[in-house]
Formats: structure tokens, sequence, C-alpha cells
């Protein structure tokens, strides 16, 4: 599934990335690549902007950005 | 900037504290400029390697990459490449925050390839130690194959190990490790070369690392530097592409794939994190109720009500010092020159007030960016960025914005200068745009005294507050399409930048880098912005005294016996007097037709191009005009009186008031939108350029002009 369509917080797969995008790039420059884990953190006050973490680094991406992530739900293994 | 030194680059990520490092480095001896044709502020100062060597050194723009999709990317490989006249650094110094290694990393293999030797500063080395985190610098730099020395840049310390290596690696010449690219990249490369030498010659000399930025990024500075046809060259380049694409990889995605691939077994077993170390920091724990949905929202709103409050009122006691001091060297002044009438008038009326125009402004502006620099050191600002960012998207502006648009509305100046803080340079374009329509505290005392006269008399204290709420909310219904129009007219020139925004940890402020942004600001306030201000007063200062010919007072005082007037009633019919023959009076009364269906007649036309440099100086006018003196404000009974009593003197309108509800709504909204202030165009010259200075300029005052004859007509209309 997409990630602005995912309901839950938590732990993510990446699975495909759309590299035409802008924003893509910059996250892929960030370290962000598929195959990746993220956990998704936090969501604005009006749903939009999403937070998620992986390696080590915290950002913010609108919902209309994270369309272009593909990722799969891990269930928490805690 | 040549002086025979050699040059150093520093560069790094956002948020590593490379700033910090740039000042520990340099001290007080920093330049700060712009790059030639860019504003993307240039900051340079003089290392003291040891006794008898100096480098200088440039601080370049924090970016994760460079990827070109920002100005400030491009200007790093600009300078890095030694494309900039002048500016061809011999080394660069790559600041990496110890804490995230790899995302750092990744910038400089990018910076690698562009041939200069580099020394890694491995920054904040305090903060990962006390996390429990340990590197193996010795190993890394064996890895890397530069020096890679330990630093913590806001206590200053590692700076003496830093200058030795980076003595050694100028003399070693040390380039770091780089990835071997795969097969199809290669080729790309090296059959771009080919390509772009037969269209120009001089691209022979393009580094490897250039030739990589003309294929991996989406719009390269170094595209620019080809001479020849533009189709011949990106046809090239989409070659190139192509045949990374047929090779299986995505050009786009190819270079962050090799790199970080490149970067695990250089980082194998170079971190330790000691196991006894709780798994879940801080940062998090006050992420869970900084960003909490409802709790994050209150403490915002609480937070920004206290910066705005401190904004607002409580830089009022200093503002008022400032006032007393020199309303106190103004009377000592004019009492010392009685005797020169023109020169009482030019250093009171003219220098002294126009020091005190923009000097007024420093308590405001020292207050915000003391708030400021606190929300961007703790790393707040980011997650307020966060928090209000859907409200923005529409009009094409992010979350970056709130703050300076809310300071706006206690003073524009302020505002417009904590623009700084946005990156994106068309976000930033547009906020200053707009910044100028937030309702700020000088048209207060416009709106009290139109009230006062013309709304709260018939009807009543809520309606009046209910008014007051609606003139400062006005602003925004013009500020919202006019940044949705900005946004659509500058896309096609800039590049946007994608809004994925780090949320740094949040860090204990450096009061020493607070101190430092502080000072800055207000220096680049004082000596540009200052200066014009200055100047502005001066030239409105002359408009309103010349010519003055002594024949008038004569005149004034022969034909009304002392019997009928006291002295200081004569002393203001006078003044009076000569404002209306004043060249800024004449013009006035020349301008007048304009504003005719805005319902003026030529006493508040003067009024209100006497206040084009400081709007709350249409006060002061209208009691002059009045004859009242100059010395009113907007509660004094004797100018409501006046001005509900003026009539038309001549014209078809001979006899009828002047005033009535809907002049003084056309002349509120007019107030609203108009940029009436000299200091707000100075500091949009100084922080953009004037183009922008006086576009926005004459574009608010044509839709103050107009919103001001639909308001007088409407409501003409309807009552």
């Amino acid at each position: 599934m997409q990630l602005n369509q995912i309901k839950d917080k938590g732990h993510y797969k990446v699975l495909k990335m759309d590299e035409s995008q802008h924003c893509i790039s910059r996250l892929m420059d960030m370290g962000l690549l598929p195959g990746e884990l993220i956990r998704v953190r936090h969501e604005a006050p009006l749903g939009d902007p999403i937070s998620i973490e992986f390696r080590d680094c915290h950002v913010s991406i609108r919902l209309k950005d994270a369309a272009f992530l593909e990722v799969d739900h891990l269930t928490q293994s805690k | 900037m040549n002086n025979g030194l050699s040059t150093i680059a520093l560069i790094g990520n956002p948020n590593t504290g490379k700033t910090s490092l740039f000042n520990a480095l340099t001290g007080q001896k920093q330049r700060v400029g712009n790059y030639p044709g860019v504003t993307v502020e240039k900051k340079s100062g003089l290392w003291k390697l040891n006794q008898s060597e100096s480098v200088t050194v440039i601080d370049l723009p924090g970016t994760y990459s460079l990827s070109a999709q920002t100005i400030d990317e491009r200007i790093t490989v600009d300078v890095l490449s030694g494309n900039i006249p002048d500016l061809s650094p011999s080394l660069m110094v790559i600041v990496i925050d110890a804490e995230n290694l790899q995302r750092n990393l990744f910038l400089a293999s990018q910076a690698s390839e562009l041939g200069l030797p580099i020394v890694i500063a491995l920054n904040c080395w305090d903060i990962a130690e006390r996390k429990g985190i340990q590197i193996d610098s010795k190993l890394l730099e064996k890895r890397l194959g530069v020096p890679v020395v330990p630093t913590v840049a806001n206590q200053a310390k590692g700076i003496e190990s830093l200058a030795s290596a980076v003595k050694t690696a100028l003399n070693n010449q040390s380039i770091m490790v780089r990835p071997k690219w795969p097969e199809p990249v290669q080729k790309a490369i090296e059959t771009l070369k080919e390509d772009l030498s037969q269209i120009d010659e001089a691209s022979q000399a393009l580094s490897n690392g250039e030739v990589q930025r003309l294929i991996f990024d989406a719009s390269s500075a170094v595209t620019e530097r080809i001479k020849g046809d533009k189709l011949e060259i990106s046809g090239a380049i989409n070659k190139a592409k192509e045949t990374i694409h047929k090779g299986g990889f995505h050009p786009n995605a190819v270079e962050s794939i090799i790199r970080f691939r490149f970067l695990k077994p250089i980082l194998a077993d170079i971190i330790a994190r000691q196991a006894t170390l709780k798994k879940a920091s801080h940062s998090e724990s006050i992420d869970q109720l900084l960003l909490h949905r409802f709790w994050g929202l209150v403490i915002f709103v609480g937070m920004m009500y206290f910066v705005f409050q401190s904004v607002y009122s409580w830089s009022g006691p200093l503002m008022q010092l400032i006032e007393g001091g020199i309303a106190q060297v103004q009377s000592v002044a004019a009492s010392a020159l009685e005797a020169t009438p023109m020169l009482q008038s030019l250093i009171v009326d003219g220098i002294l007030s126009g020091v005190g125009a923009f000097v007024i402004f420093l308590p405001q502006i020292l207050v915000l960016f003391l708030f400021i620099s606190l929300l961007e050191e703790t790393g707040y600002m980011a997650r307020a960025a966060f928090l209000m960012d859907k409200l923005f998207q529409w009009c094409g502006l992010n979350g970056k914005s709130f703050v300076p648009l809310l300071s706006s509305y206690a003073c524009a100046i302020p505002g417009i200068l904590a623009t700084r803080t946005i990156n994106d340079k068309k976000i930033r374009i547009i906020t200053i745009m707009i910044a100028p329509l937030m309702s700020c505290s000088a048209r207060l005392p416009i709106y009290i005294l139109m009230i006062g006269i013309f709304v709260e008399p018939t009807y009543g204290p809520a309606i009046s507050g209910i008014t007051l709420f609606f003139m400062h909310f006005i602003g925004v219904l013009v500020a919202a399409p006019a940044a949705y129009l900005l946004n659509k007219c500058i896309q096609r020139k800039t590049i946007s930048t994608p809004f994925v925004m780090e949320l740094p940890r949040y860090r204990v402020p450096n009061l020493k880098s607070i101190y430092e942004r502080i000072y800055e600001s207000g220096y680049a306030f004082i000596t540009s912005a200052g200066t014009l201000i200055f100047a502005f007063t001066i030239i409105i200062w002359a408009l309103f005294y010349f010519p003055r010919p002594a024949a008038l007072e004569t005149e004034i005082r022969n034909q009304n016996t002392v019997e009928l007037f006291e002295e200081a009633n004569l002393q203001a019919k006078i003044d009076s007097a000569y404002l209306e023959q004043s060249y800024g009076g004449q013009l006035g009364k020349t301008l007048q037709p304009i504003f005719n269906s805005s319902g003026y007649d030529w006493k508040i036309t003067v009024a209100v191009i006497a206040s084009f440099p400081a709007r709350e100086v249409i006060i002061a006018t209208l009691g002059i005009l009045y004859s009242l003196g100059g010395e009113m404000d907007e509660n004094s009974r004797d100018l409501r009186a006046s001005l509900k009593n003026a009539t038309w003197e001549d014209g078809k309108r001979k006899g009828m008031p002047v005033l009535n509800i809907a002049v003084a709504f056309s002349i509120m909204i007019f107030f609203a939108l108009c940029m009436q202030c000299g200091a707000t165009v100075a500091i949009i010259a100084q922080e953009l350029n004037w183009l922008w200075a006086i576009g926005s300029f004459v574009t608010l005052s044509f839709i103050a002009w107009i919103a001001s004859i639909l308001t007088y007509q409407s409501i003409n209309f309807f009552l």
C-alpha cells in the first residue's frame, strides 16, 4: 500500500519508491532506500504532514509526497 | 578575497553544528556578503592555523546532498568545483554529526568526487559520547583515507587538531575513497564527457564529479557552464541517462543506492553502542508531547502567544525609552538652535527623527531574534513548521512561514528578517511579499482614531471591537490569494524544494550562537536598512519643509492680532499654512483628484502622502493640518472634534462634512493594505533586491487605492 494510505503509526518496510519524484530523490539522499525499515511516528494536527523515522533520522513528509512510497506493514515484534 | 591565502570550504548537513564550527574557527573576523547574482548569504572569515599561517574559510550553506534541487546546493557545487571567480577552495572541511554518520558521509562521498582534498570534522562528539555511542575515529580515518578529527564546535574543542590535520591534508592532498561505479554508470560518464567536449571543448576540463552531477541531478548547475546548443547538451545528458537505464539502474536513484551500499562496509564495526543505554531517546519522549495532536497544538499556541506578546508589548518599555531619549535630545537641540529655524528643523524633525525612525525597531528585532534563535537552536522551529504546514500548503507556502507572518503582526521589519529561517527561496520571497499585509502595530492608531469617531458613538463598543478585529484580519484576506498567485507566477523560474524536513534532535541551546544571531540581525538591520530609512525620512522632511517664504509668517501674524490668538494657536496656524504650501502640500493638492473617488479631500491626501515613510505619521500630520499642532495622538479630543467637523472647502461638495463612516472605512482599508512604511521597503531591498521592494510597494499601494475606492463607493451605495 502507499504510505499516504496507512491507518496506523508504527513500523513499515519500504517496498518501492518512485525515483522520478524530487521528494523521493531527497529522501534517498538522506538514506531512505527501498528495503529500508521506517517507523511512522507522528501525524500533524490537521492530518498532514506525517513524520517518519529511518536510520536515526526523523523527517516530516507531506501526504502527497508519501504517495510515492510503497510500504508494507510489519507486525510489531515487541 | 584572494589575499594570497589558501581558501578552505566548510560543508555539511544542516543541524550538524557547522556554523558553530565556523564561528569557533574564525572568531569575530567574519565577512558576510552574497554570491554573485544570487541572494545566498556568503560567509567567510580568517582562520589562524598557527602563529604564522592563516587560511580563508568559506561557510557554505548546510545541505544534505549536492543534487542541485535548491539554490544552496547549486552554489555549493559551483564553489567546490572552483567555478565562482576569486573563490576556488584548495581543501574542504566536511562537518559530520557523530550521531548520524551514514547520512552525513553521503554528502562527503559526493563531494569527494569533485577532486579536492578533504578533512572530516566529527562534530558533537560529546553528545554522542554521553549517549554511549563510541566511534572508532582512527579506524574510520584509515578506511576513508582522509583525516578524521573529533570536535565539539560549540565549546571550541578539537580546533587545534583540526588545524594540524588541515595542514597535513593540504601537503598530502588526501583524497577520500570513492565508490566503484557499476559498468553502465562508468560508461555513461565516459561517453557524456566525450559528447560534451564535441559541443564545447572546455568540457574536457570537467572532473568526473562534475559529469556525475550532470547525470544524477535533475537540473544541475554544471549545465550552465557548457557553452553550445541547449538542445544538443540536454540530448547528450539524456543519452547518458538512457545508458544507465538500460543497464538496469534508475539514473535518479543509482547514486544514492551505490553510495550507501559503498558506505556500509566502511562503517562496519566503527560504531559501538553501549547496550545499557535506554532505547527511547529524550528527543522521542519530548516529541510524544510536543507533536501530540492535541497537547502539541495547545503548547504551540501558548508558545506563539508568548513570543508574540514579547515582541508586541514587552519590547514596549524599551521602545518608549528610545522614544523618550530621542524626544529629550530633540528638545535640547530645539532650544539650542532656536536662532536658526531651518537648521533647527533639519536637525530636530529631519535627522533626529530619521535616526529615531529606525532605532525604534531595534527592540522588536532583538526580542524576536532571541526567540527565533532559541526556537531554532533547540530544534522546536521544525516542529512548529510540522504542526502548521497543512494551513499553508494550498497556496504554495509551508509551515515555516508561520513564525515570520505572526511576527509581522507586531511589525513587518522583524517579521521579514525572520524569513531567513525559510530555506526555500521561492517560499521565502512569497512570505516576504505578503508580510506587509499583516496588520502591524503602527496601524493601530489610525484604526482607533477612525473607529473612535465614527463607529463607537453610533454603534457601541461591541461593534467597535468587531471592526477592530476585522481590520486586523483583512490583510490576510488579500494575502492568501496574493500568495497563491505569486506561487503560480514564480513557479516556472525557481526550483522548488520538496518539503521533506528533518526534525532534528532537541538540543540545549548554545548561548554564544544565540548571542551571535541576535547581534548579526541587529547589525545588518542598522547598517543596511537603517541608512535607507534615515534617507527616506530626510527626503520627506525636505518635501514638507520647503519652500518656506518668511513673508507667509508675517502675513498671518499681521492678519491675526495677538489679542485674538494666543501664541501657541498662532504658531499652529503658521505651521499649518507652511505645510499647505510646501512641496508635499502642493503634491497632496495636485494628487487629490486621484483620491476623489475614495472620498479624501486635500488634507487627507496630504496626510496619506506624508505617512508613506511611516504610517503612524498620519496622526501628527492631521494635527498640523487642522492647526492643532503636531503633538496629537489618536485619543485627542481636539483632533476627533476637528475631523468630525471638517467640511469640503470647495468643489461640488462644498460645505458638506469631509469625514463620514464611508470615508473613515476607506481610510482604514487604505492603511490596512498600503505599504506606507519606508522601513519595510528598505528591508525588502536588503533581503531580496530593489526590484522586489519597488514592485511590492507599487502593487500594494495600487491594491490599497482600489480597495479604498471600492469601500467608499459601496458604503455610500448601501447606506
